[in-house]
């Protein structure tokens, strides 16, 4: 499975985004296990919200962070995050 | 003895053994041999001072577990109240039981995931595995699951007696539309200590078992996700027991002794603390069974030269004591223990045939082998 661009991006089915401020991060949350976060995988999964598309995620964080050349490094993101299942697209 | 002067990390993970009762026999079971005589389970109101107290340290993966904790009629309460405090929850359950009602109603409190348990891929083996006739309601079960929402881990534990059924049940998992498998080779504690001479595969079964594994691992990527859990007899080096002793897990038994891992309670003179007597805190921070092997004060040789001692922590120290009668030992798995042989030879003498019968686990066996 690999990354379309034309499709949005959501966090799988049983996966929990949280603000865990014992650890003062973001954890991805799952059955049985979980994935301490840094910052910027965090900023990205936040944004698999089934509302957001590659080309609106690196857009909206490129913004956020006043940045450019991010998409590269998210696209790697977002493809590891599709093969170890923590997110799913859809039409 | 406190094994290190750094702060302990806080828990992670808490399970919540509910309760020990069982309408399952599984002679594997993990619980103790001796559960028929341990006290009364926790109330409703213990059971939440528990979730509130570990919570506020960092605990927020929670496993529900037993037993079967469908038996607790409080269950959808505790659910609700997990999730009130932000837990990510997980039911351990054997599906028996299990009406669609309760499942909706779970759902509805927050719960997050189900992993439920078949014995094999037969509604022979399965059924007198179980000691229940159960296969094809727990089935149905596992539909109903997945119907309702839930991300569903098919759990299946391997012993002698099913691991031949490699194939037929990962090609279950996949009709019943699993969306995590654990493969768990049979760890050899509680019942399955008891029960090792009928339970332990051979090498040769191993070899085919993980071939499969392996097979299903590539062809279902994406898909579903196989976790394959290799016996530890069989293998040269001992288990990262726990993640380390007192770092990440904290199990609170029915009657409310909370447990390092959940073996411990076997340990002589360990003075496991109860919730009924200290808070989390207390317990986490002060307390002797969770100091007992954090750090490697601890350690004797061969573990305490060696290389791979911050990877493995000396292992499993249920097992040690199990099979050394010292919990201090290197586990005895580790082919650089002075007394791996007790692994070797108990593999040798498992392949001797025996007369002996599965032990199932029941009260009526537990008040026997306690006598």
């Amino acid at each position: 499975m690999s990354l379309d661009n034309s499709k949005l991006c959501r966090l799988s089915v049983g996966y929990r985004l949280q603000w865990e401020q014992a650890q003062n991060m973001f954890v991805l949350l799952y059955p049985e296990g979980m994935v301490e976060l840094n910052q910027s995988s965090a900023e990205i999964l936040q944004l698999c919200d089934g509302n957001n598309s590659l080309d609106k995620i690196v857009k909206t964080l490129e913004e956020k962070f006043a940045a450019t050349g991010l998409e590269a490094d998210i696209i790697n993101f977002l493809n590891s995050a599709l093969d170890n299942g923590w997110i799913t697209q859809s039409a | 003895m406190a094994g290190s002067l750094k702060a302990p990390s806080p828990p992670r993970w808490l399970l919540a053994e509910l309760t020990y009762a069982c309408p399952l026999q599984c002679p594997y079971c993990s619980n103790p041999v001796d559960y028929a005589s341990i006290g009364e389970e926790l109330s409703t109101d213990d059971w939440k001072r528990v979730l509130k107290q570990s919570r506020e340290m960092g605990a927020v993966q929670l496993g529900l577990s037993g037993g079967e904790p469908l038996v607790r009629n409080d269950l959808v309460e505790l659910v609700g109240y997990a999730r009130e405090l932000g837990y990510y929850s997980n039911l351990i359950t054997s599906g028996y039981n299990m009406s669609e009602e309760k499942i909706i109603q779970l759902k509805q409190a927050g719960l997050d995931h189900i992993q439920i348990s078949l014995q094999a891929s037969s509604q022979e083996l399965n059924d007198f595995i179980a000691g229940t006739s159960s296969f094809v309601e727990k089935k149905q079960v596992a539909k109903q699951i997945k119907k309702h929402g839930y991300p569903m881990v098919l759990c299946v534990v391997l012993h002698r007696q099913n691991i031949h059924q490699m194939k037929d049940i990962l090609e279950m998992a996949i009709e019943l539309g699993a969306d995590f498998v654990e493969l768990a080779n049979t760890q050899y504690y509680g019942w399955a200590h008891h029960n090792r001479d009928q339970l332990m595969p051979t090498q040769q079964q191993l070899n085919e078992a993980e071939a499969i594994a392996k097979e299903y691992q590539a062809s279902q990527q994406g898909k579903m996700k196989i976790y394959y859990v290799v016996p530890d007899y069989y293998e040269g080096r001992p288990k990262a027991c726990m993640n380390g002793w007192g770092t990440t897990f904290l199990t609170i038994a029915p009657d409310g002794l909370a447990l390092p891992c959940h073996s411990a309670r076997q340990l002589p003179n360990f003075d496991c603390p109860s919730v009924k007597d200290y808070s989390i805190s207390e317990i986490w921070h002060e307390s002797k069974a969770f100091n007992y092997f954090r750090g490697d004060d601890w350690m004797q040789e061969p573990c305490r030269s060696c290389k791979d001692k911050d990877k493995d922590f000396g292992g499993c120290h249920c097992q040690a004591f199990l099979l050394t009668g010292d919990a201090k030992n290197t586990d005895p798995v580790c082919d650089l223990s002075p007394l791996h042989h007790t692994v070797r030879d108990a593999i040798k003498q498992s392949e001797q045939p025996s007369e002996q019968a599965l032990l199932f686990r029941n009260s009526k066996n537990s008040k026997l082998l306690n006598n």
